[in-house]
């Protein structure tokens, strides 16, 4: 690791409170540096060269997103109590969990499969609920450390391994599927699954990550 | 002084993935073992370019182009009916819910398990080949590719999770069950791998080639 000292900060006069602390930034597509212009609430900056979003100013991120994830957490555990399906045939009754989803590929003997099932819908959908919920207070009441930082940056980095919408979109097609043979029975999680896809789309288009990297920069005196 | 627009490598700077600070690359190289910089403001480990991108976005495609083969020939799943199996593969299963007049449904695991798996591999052996032939035809595009691969890829997945689905509801003994395949697993490896591929790919490598090409044009 090296040391901070030899990487000086490029210096910026620029306090505008108006658009955080970021006043210059390179593009992560295509490495342009360009400034942000005064954006209004709700504006998107995109790059000039390549258009990929550089700044998102979202009213409010924080408080609406801890919401969103509070939210989505109480669903996620209502999701995993009760049965997201039930399969009625020949006078029987299957019912199906999102955590049997897992299971039963694992009884199948296909473990890795089960284990990748378990992590796209359980772990790492769990982990961004907590995680985003912990950093989220965290920033709010001032009470930064350490592991704030490396925790929200494992969160942005494992974001796309949550799957749950795709797994929405999977039982939609499982119950068309098996329409035909038997009869399906809606459970009661099906539905509270339908408003954790909701909030956690909710979460992902209201959270502004630089909202949260500006909090955490002050705090550690890197202003730009 | 307005200078023209730059990048960040051409101003010897590396802007963090994560928190966007722009760093000074440090001019005195030696020093540095390894070459391990971090991000001064959230302590991430930064690079001017993901190291080594071409060669591990490579590796991960020819390991997913490999295993494209068995995801396609062997049966994804295996539904047993009054005692008889029926495996079947990807295309197999599209061609029997197209025949089963569930052409929406048809369409949909098509364009999910058929057609973006396809489109992903080439997209990413194109954007590689333009990088390393130091092509300079459509930046842009080529960006807006990247970012279209980069964003679809996950939904391949949909087939895997129905697959789990049916096995998990599908449980009547001998009368009707259904069994994942190893076509299952490898189709699974496969998005897995491409999914790894995009991400390690560096799109800036795509831009490097055209700001030298003016850099040099200037001298
Ligand atoms: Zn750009
Ligand atoms: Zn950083």
């Amino acid at each position: 690791m090296l040391e901070c000292s030899n990487m000086k900060l490029i210096e910026h006069s620029n306090q505008n409170q108006q658009v955080e602390s970021l006043s210059h930034l390179a593009c992560a597509h295509c490495d342009l540096i360009q400034s942000l212009p005064k954006m209004k609430l709700g504006e998107t900056a995109r790059c000039i060269r390549c258009n990929n979003v550089l700044y998102r100013n979202q009213k409010n991120s924080l408080n609406r997103s801890l919401a969103f994830a509070i939210t989505g957490l109480i669903l996620f555990v209502i999701s995993n109590l009760f049965p997201l399906l039930s399969l009625k045939a020949m006078g029987l009754t299957q019912e199906g969990t999102l955590f049997a989803t897992s299971l039963s590929l694992l009884q199948a003997d296909r473990p890795f499969l089960g284990l990748l099932i378990f992590l796209t819908t359980i772990v790492f959908p769990l982990t961004t609920l907590l995680g985003t919920i912990y950093v989220l207070i965290q920033v709010k009441m001032n009470r930064i450390n350490k592991y704030t930082a490396p925790l929200f940056r494992f969160l942005r980095s494992t974001d796309v391994w949550g799957m749950l919408e795709i797994f929405m979109l999977a039982v939609l097609v499982s119950v068309v599927k098996l329409g035909d043979l038997a009869d399906v029975i809606f459970g009661v999680s099906l539905y509270s699954f339908c408003l954790l896809i909701l909030s956690l789309s909710l979460l992902s288009s209201s959270l502004n990550p630089h909202d949260v990297w500006n909090k955490l920069r002050i705090v550690k005196g890197c202003q730009l | 002084m307005k200078n023209k627009p730059t990048t960040a490598r051409l101003q010897g700077l590396i802007a963090c993935h994560f928190c966007h600070t722009l760093s000074e690359f440090p001019k005195v190289t030696e020093n540095t073992k390894k070459g391990e910089l971090r991000c001064p403001c959230c302590q991430s480990i930064i690079h001017s370019r993901i190291p080594d991108s071409l060669n591990r976005t490579w590796a991960l495609l020819i390991a997913a182009i490999i295993l494209y083969v068995p995801a396609n020939t062997l049966p994804i799943m295996t539904v047993i009916l009054w005692g008889n199996g029926q495996p079947d593969t990807i295309l197999s299963g599209v061609i029997h819910l197209f025949d089963g007049g569930m052409w929406p449904l048809a369409l949909l695991i098509f364009i999910a398990s058929i057609f973006i798996p396809i489109l992903k591999l080439i997209i990413l052996v194109g954007l590689l080949l333009s990088v390393q032939l130091k092509s300079t035809w459509k930046p842009k595009d080529r960006t807006i590719l990247y970012r279209i691969t980069e964003f679809i890829g996950r939904w391949s997945m949909v087939d895997v999770f129905v697959i789990a689905i049916l096995v998990a509801l599908v449980q009547f003994g001998n009368t009707a069950s259904v069994s994942p395949g190893l076509g299952a697993l490898s189709f699974a490896a496969v998005i897995i791998l491409t999914m790894f591929a995009a991400h390690t790919f560096d799109p800036r490598l795509i831009w490097d080639i055209i700001d030298d090409q003016i850099g040099n044009e200037k001298d």
